[in-house]
């Protein structure tokens, strides 16, 4: 056994200057972040001096770093508890996302499938008209204002005539309630008739489809158990549904088709494609999520999976490419840089359900299953579609609101992804803006907590955090700021008359 | 030991890396928060061989060289250090903390609701004011 010693300089610190502030070395400087989002970089000499109370009355920081609450003298408490509370509004709303599963039915077999599909005869799993109105009954109860029903599968028009009847049950009950209401469709597109699109159209219902690259990449992922043309099927309802809006008079930059793709082994050697097609249909938005471990994915994960550090080294390649069409005049934006730089940039939180602290499940969102199976997420549904029921919250009908979001699993899922009482978070400069998957950390450990070290989310969170925030500080010109800041605003998608 | 400076002065072995901790520099939540940063990388072993000091016995998960683990050492005596100015800055803004975060969440909010409720005031005046009260008397004909 060999003996050995080593010597590093002990920081001065003069703790009663300082106000609260978590840090980390990022592009060789320090980043400093609070509890209200804010975050500034020092050089190592000036974080030295500043920790030391040392810093110069006249250094040119020092401003800076009182306004933002990190030096105690002249701090205002009271303007940093506002701040604070706008940060973290989204806690005294309810969910707002309410995800219906109109069937598990779907012509599709993809290979990563999550939502736990059935075959098109299987018409035990259509959810009825009964349960239809028990969901809208519960979801209307919701304390937040804005509430958004999104109809998923299956293939959910596979049940078109529940989604019509939620949608105009709700805008009914609606008239008495005074929310805002979104209601969108995730479709893959390869049973939609003309029928089927002019009613949503007619009827404001938001279009989101599945685009997972070009034609050779998305008809591998995605077989069509017809054997037919699954990409072409997509282009050619993108285009109707485009068209049409803008025939009817609408801002195309707000009424559009969006488009997701879900990322396999495949997908990363073609990321480059990808972006490319989307920027090439004039989509201003690609989401390079990694695949989620639910599901079919975790039996074909050898096949289709891949690590983080491979997703991650995909994505910071890819995320320098979105950067760069957009210096050269392209509006792109990356879904999950999106949501964490109106974290960083803006006083407000996106309320993104899956990148917050609490985690959304059950007070941010909640899943109804097609039998009336409450879930706190449609995570937890694919939990319970592998045949375990941890997370199933109640069945519509017979479980209150209050039931629901006061759930002792509900509780569970809330401590367990409260960064400011997790041990690795509490003190991690990422904490203003990360959020924990509970369920993620189940299926995977199956611990809610989990280590924060040994899971995917912290390496994927922290490290796509770390990436913009290195972005930023080699910003010598502003023009990457300039791009982000125009990453995190969202124009509200309104009809033109309201 | 300067007081400018820590010394760390630990063992290697085949995958393994010990350190011995005076709890009195370095207290226990601070050797806590550092060792478990490294759970990713290595099983970790805590011990008390004596009283008031704290064994961390790090293995390695993967096979490691004698630099790895000299590189890991250095590492571990960075967080640690990170990690005992992190417990002073927490405990000393403990009050701060407690307070904005009861008053974002449980506090007053009535001077903001005053004030979004003078000017839902204002705008209404300003709106509708048929005696024109709000028309400054120069701008009057």
């Amino acid at each position: 056994m060999k003996s050995h010693t080593i010597e590093l300089p002990r920081p001065q610190v003069a703790a009663d200057q300082l106000g609260f502030f978590r840090f980390g070395d990022i592009a060789g400087r320090v980043l400093l972040t609070n509890d209200a989002g804010e975050w500034h970089f020092l050089g190592r000499e000036d974080f030295a001096a500043l920790v030391a109370g040392t810093l110069p009355a006249e250094h040119p920081e020092r401003p800076t770093l009182l306004a933002k609450g990190f030096l105690r003298s002249e701090l205002d408490l009271d303007a940093l508890s506002e701040r604070i509370r706008r940060k973290k509004s989204f806690l005294g709303n309810g969910p707002h996302l309410h995800v219906v599963i109109t069937t598990l039915r779907c012509n599709q077999d993809c290979r990563y499938c999550h939502a736990s599909r059935t075959d098109m005869d299987q018409v035990q799993t259509d959810m009825s008209l009964e349960t239809a109105k028990k969901v809208v009954d519960l979801a209307m109860q919701s304390t937040s204002n804005y509430v958004a029903f999104e109809y998923q599968g299956g293939e959910p028009t596979v049940n078109m005539d529940v989604i019509k009847f939620c949608v105009e049950y709700s805008r009914e009950k609606n008239r008495y309630e005074g929310k805002t209401l979104d209601h969108s469709v995730v479709t893959n597109f390869t049973y939609m008739t003309e029928e089927h699109a002019e009613w949503l159209l007619a009827n404001d219902v938001l279009v989101c489809t599945s685009l997972d690259g070009p034609e050779e990449l998305h008809n591998y992922n995605r077989t069509w158990r017809s054997g037919s043309d699954a990409y072409g099927s997509v282009r050619e309802w993108m285009a109707y549904f485009n068209r049409r809006w803008i025939e009817l008079g609408r801002d195309p930059h707000l009424w559009h088709v969006d488009a997701l793709t879900t990322l396999t082994r495949r997908s990363l050697e073609q990321w480059k494609d990808i972006v490319d097609l989307y920027v090439g249909l004039g989509i201003r938005s690609v989401h390079l999520r990694p695949l989620n471990p639910f599901g079919f994915a975790s039996k074909t994960w050898d096949q289709i999976g891949y690590s983080t550090d491979e997703y991650l080294a995909m994505y910071e390649e890819a995320l320098d490419y979105i950067i760069d069409l957009n210096k050269a005049g392209t509006t792109i934006i990356e879904g999950t840089a999106a949501v964490l730089l109106k974290k960083m940039l803006t006083p407000d939180d996106p309320n993104y359900v899956d990148i917050r602290s609490p985690v959304g499940s059950g007070t941010g969102q909640v899943a109804y299953n097609y039998d009336g199976t409450i879930l706190p997420s449609d995570e937890g549904r694919m939990i319970h579609a592998m045949g375990d029921p941890m997370f199933v919250l109640g069945q519509v009908g017979s479980t209150s609101y209050s039931e629901i979001v006061g759930h002792p699993t509900v509780k569970s899922m809330a401590v367990a992804s409260l960064l400011d009482s997790l041990p690795g978070c509490s003190s991690c400069w990422n904490a203003p803006y990360c959020g924990v998957r509970p369920l993620h950390n189940y299926r995977q450990t199956g611990d809610l907590f989990a280590q924060r070290p040994n899971t995917p989310k912290c390496a994927e969170h922290m490290t796509i955090a770390r990436l913009l925030f290195e972005r930023l500080a080699e910003d010598t010109t502003g023009e990457v700021e300039a791009i982000f800041r125009r990453w995190t605003v969202q124009r509200p998608r309104v009809r033109d008359e309201d | 030991m300067t007081a400018e400076n820590a010394r760390f002065t630990f063992s290697i072995d085949d995958r393994s890396l010990a350190l011995l901790l005076d709890e009195a520099l370095y207290p226990l939540d601070a050797i806590y928060g550092a060792a478990y940063l490294f759970v990713d990388r290595c099983y970790i072993f805590l011990d008390r061989p004596a009283d008031k000091q704290v064994q961390v016995r790090f293995r390695t998960k993967s096979d490691s060289t004698e630099q790895d683990l000299e590189a890991l050492a250095g590492e571990f005596a960075n967080e640690l250090l990170n990690q005992v100015l992190r417990l002073r800055i927490s405990e000393s803004t403990k009050s701060i903390r407690e307070y904005t975060l009861a008053r974002a969440f449980f506090g007053d909010s009535s001077q903001a609701s005053i004030d979004a409720l003078l000017a839902e005031l204002d705008a209404e005046e300003l709106a509708d004011d048929p005696l024109e009260i709000n028309v400054p008397w120069e701008s009057g004909t």
